[in-house]
């Protein structure tokens, strides 16, 4: 029975390994081809997969699709740091009870809509109310809207995991500060949010990897044009958002354009998988200083 | 643990702040006013944006409400999505969709998850080498859950729609990989019936995909009846055979055939190809993490002295499992496991990588191998077309597939209830 469980555990380390090797395996395809070289997909500026017609015309640099992801997840976090951090101080530091009863599942129920419903609600709302208070400066679909979505998306998973970081820190730190005659501001700011730092970066670290892995916000919001700009107005697909739109074109298994979906996820993986680790290691290396 | 901390915090807010011991003392210089109203300010701030988020989820479901409320009725629950029709497009076979691969996945993921946490919280080793093992497992779960959904996706097309094409490849009139059981392979031939009544003729090489009938063979009814199948020559002067059921076991000489195939619900193939099954187990790949997390985290509240008080009755470390700290988890293990459903029943990503974006199909699945459509990809699919109607149904849809969620939550609500009175 143990062996059973034991099996169960370790089929959690095989799919991981069973992502690296489907990544690297089809990646690997998608470098082998004739049109297509490591150095021009890593330094390229230009992505055309699937606008040419013409393959030999048709461009594979990453970059486009990475300062896409970028806009949106910078707008995103522009958002849902600062905002979730202070929701999250104002949970754990001031809220009474009676607030916390409805902000608390006001946030849960945020955290539980489904992605798509937020990608609606960003071409729905969003984007038309940008439209209108810049006079019509924006695109239909812009890398703003959608980053204010995911923005939204991303402030209950910062304001929670914030808290509980905020909550590690004893009581007798905010004491010891309110005797030295601190106001509640320069507790919460100068005390305890130093002394959840560490818990409060992986939170934003898990938070930032999130919303570069987010698909149908920015599949709904973002638009279907790879544009290597830092203007926030413009279409900006992103590494996600050329998956979904390159699965809907179905082109056939086997074609440059089907293995540069790997290369794309490949980066998308490292990417995340980079952020999310480094903020698993902060969390629990300093997680349990104050027991 | 929550009100201990909070509650001398509360007692500071601002509006109390005048009750600092030293408060003569913070008056008479200039810097603490402004200190104080620093504090003002930022308990402002602090309501401020903590009741943006309210007003967002406010905005958010005013307005879907509003776009889609003309359009909740029987026809949207009732039909199928129409390309030509907007106005009686409906949802019915991706709710089933939805169903079908909600039930999948939970097959799958919860047995997979709940070992794992039992395994990781239940039986820690005691030698140094496991011990590194078991914390790696520990991190990598942690790490699979930051994975971004469609990575899994992805996955799932590898792994279970193609199989790394180790069987051979699934190609539409072409190949079907390697079937299993489920299904038979017939010649379908018109007959001397007219109105389109064929008869089916059992297929035998596989690679062949059409038949020309030259003499009398053995050959199945719709029904399923074996009969011998006659064969009527033109050009022989024979006159066309009168009586309508001989008509039925006729066909003219020469007549071609195509491939067709009778699947039973339970047909298996591999690879499984865009199944729902396929869909299914991606979608379980997805959850698996919050399965195990959330299981973790029951086990771990279970009482030590329960477990404590079953080894001392002498039972063995799994009888303790089973009867003890399991069936105390079991009402958290429970809620997270019905929330991790929530977000499986909301996600379209993974399920559109697998799947693909078609949303033209108008039943529930018939076969285990069938594809389906699920109410994320539908709504997805609505919401990025041009037309109002269709993006009213997104509206509608979404309240549906909302009010799901709804109920599913207050499952798990209702289930933590339950478990404090226990």
């Amino acid at each position: 029975m143990v062996a059973l469980l034991a099996l169960c555990a370790l089929m959690t380390i095989g799919i991981t390994v069973g992502i690296i090797v489907m990544l690297i395996g089809e990646s690997w395809n998608f470098i082998q081809s004739k049109y297509v070289s490591l150095s021009g997909f890593l330094t390229g500026t230009e992505w055309t997969a699937l606008q040419s017609k013409d393959i030999e015309k048709a461009e594979f640099g990453i970059w486009p699709l990475l300062s896409g992801t970028l806009r949106v997840t910078v707008i995103a976090m522009c958002i849902a740091l600062p905002c979730g951090l202070i929701t999250a101080i104002f949970l754990s530091e001031f809220a009474s009870s009676r607030v916390r009863a409805i902000l608390k599942p006001t946030l849960e129920v945020i955290a539980g809509i489904p992605t798509v419903v937020l990608g609606y609600f960003a071409v729905l709302v969003v984007s038309p109310s940008l439209q209108f208070f810049s006079g019509g400066g924006f695109d239909t679909f812009n890398a703003t809207s959608a980053g204010i979505a995911v923005g939204i998306l991303c402030l209950p998973m910062v304001s929670s995991l914030s808290e509980d970081a905020l909550h590690a820190v004893p009581r007798a730190l905010r004491e010891g500060a309110y005797g030295l005659g601190c106001t509640p501001f320069e507790t919460a700011v100068k005390v305890v949010v130093p002394g959840a730092l560490s818990g409060i970066i992986s939170a934003f670290l898990l938070a930032f990897s999130r919303a570069i892995g987010e698909t149908m916000v920015v599949a709904l919001a973002a638009g279907t044009r790879a544009t290597f700009t830092a203007d926030p107005r413009e279409q900006s697909q992103t590494m996600t958002g050329f998956i979904v739109e390159m699965i809907k074109s179905e082109n056939e298994y086997g074609t440059v354009q089907y293995f540069s979906l790997y290369a794309v996820a490949m980066t998308l993986f490292v990417i995340t998988f980079g952020m999310t680790l480094v903020g698993q290691l902060i969390r629990r290396r300093y997680q349990e200083v104050y027991s | 643990m929550a009100t201990d901390i909070n509650a001398p915090v509360d007692n500071s807010d601002p509006p109390a702040a005048s009750g600092y011991p030293g408060g003569g003392y913070a008056v008479s210089t200039d810097n603490s006013s402004r200190r104080k109203l620093y504090s003002r300010l930022f308990y402002l701030l602090c309501v401020l944006i903590s009741g943006l988020s309210v007003v967002v989820l406010g905005v958010l479901l005013v307005s879907i409400g509003w776009q889609g409320h003309s359009r909740l009725t029987w026809d949207l629950l009732q039909n199928s999505h129409s390309e030509l029709n907007p106005e009686s497009s409906g949802m019915w076979p991706s709710i089933i969709g939805s169903v079908f691969i909600c039930g999948i996945c939970a097959a799958s993921a919860l047995p997979l998850g709940i070992g794992t946490a039992i395994f990781l919280e239940e039986f820690k080793p005691a030698s140094k080498p496991l011990r590194m093992l078991h914390s790696f497992i520990q991190l990598n779960i942690s790490n699979l859950a930051g994975v971004p959904s469609i990575v899994y996706g992805l996955l799932g097309l590898s792994l279970f729609v193609f199989m790394f094409n180790v069987f051979g490849r699934i190609q539409v009139n072409e190949s079907s990989g390697t079937e299993l059981f489920g299904v038979s392979h017939y010649y379908q031939v018109l007959s001397l019936a007219g109105g389109g009544h064929t008869v089916l003729i059992p297929q035998e090489d596989e690679s062949q995909k059409t038949i020309k009938i030259d003499e009398p063979t053995q050959a199945v009814s719709r029904d399923g009846e074996t009969f011998e199948l006659a064969i009527w020559d033109p050009a022989s002067g024979q006159p066309k055979p009168s009586d309508p059921e001989v008509r039925k076991r006729t066909v003219r000489k020469g007549q071609g055939g195509g491939a067709y195939s009778e699947t039973e619900w339970y047909y298996l193939r591999l690879p499984f190809g865009k199944s729902f099954l396929a869909a299914g187990l991606t979608l379980s790949l997805v959850i698996l993490p919050i399965v195990i997390i959330a299981s973790q985290e029951a086990l771990r509240g279970v009482a030590p002295s329960l477990r404590e008080a079953s080894f001392g009755l002498g039972s063995t470390k799994w009888q303790t499992v089973r009867h003890v700290s399991l069936p105390a988890a079991m009402p958290g293990i429970m809620t997270g496991a019905i929330l991790a459903m929530g977000r499986a029943i909301g996600e379209a990503a993974p399920i559109l990588v697998v799947l693909g974006a078609a949303v033209a199909k108008n039943s529930g699945p018939q076969n285990l191998m069938d594809n389906v459509v699920t109410m994320p990809v539908l709504i997805f699919n609505w919401a990025g077309r041009q037309q109002a109607a269709y993006q009213e149904l997104a509206a509608a849809a979404i309240i549906v597939l909302l009010a799901v969620l709804l109920l599913m939550n207050s499952a798990a609500i209702y289930l933590r209830q339950k478990m404090r009175v226990g």
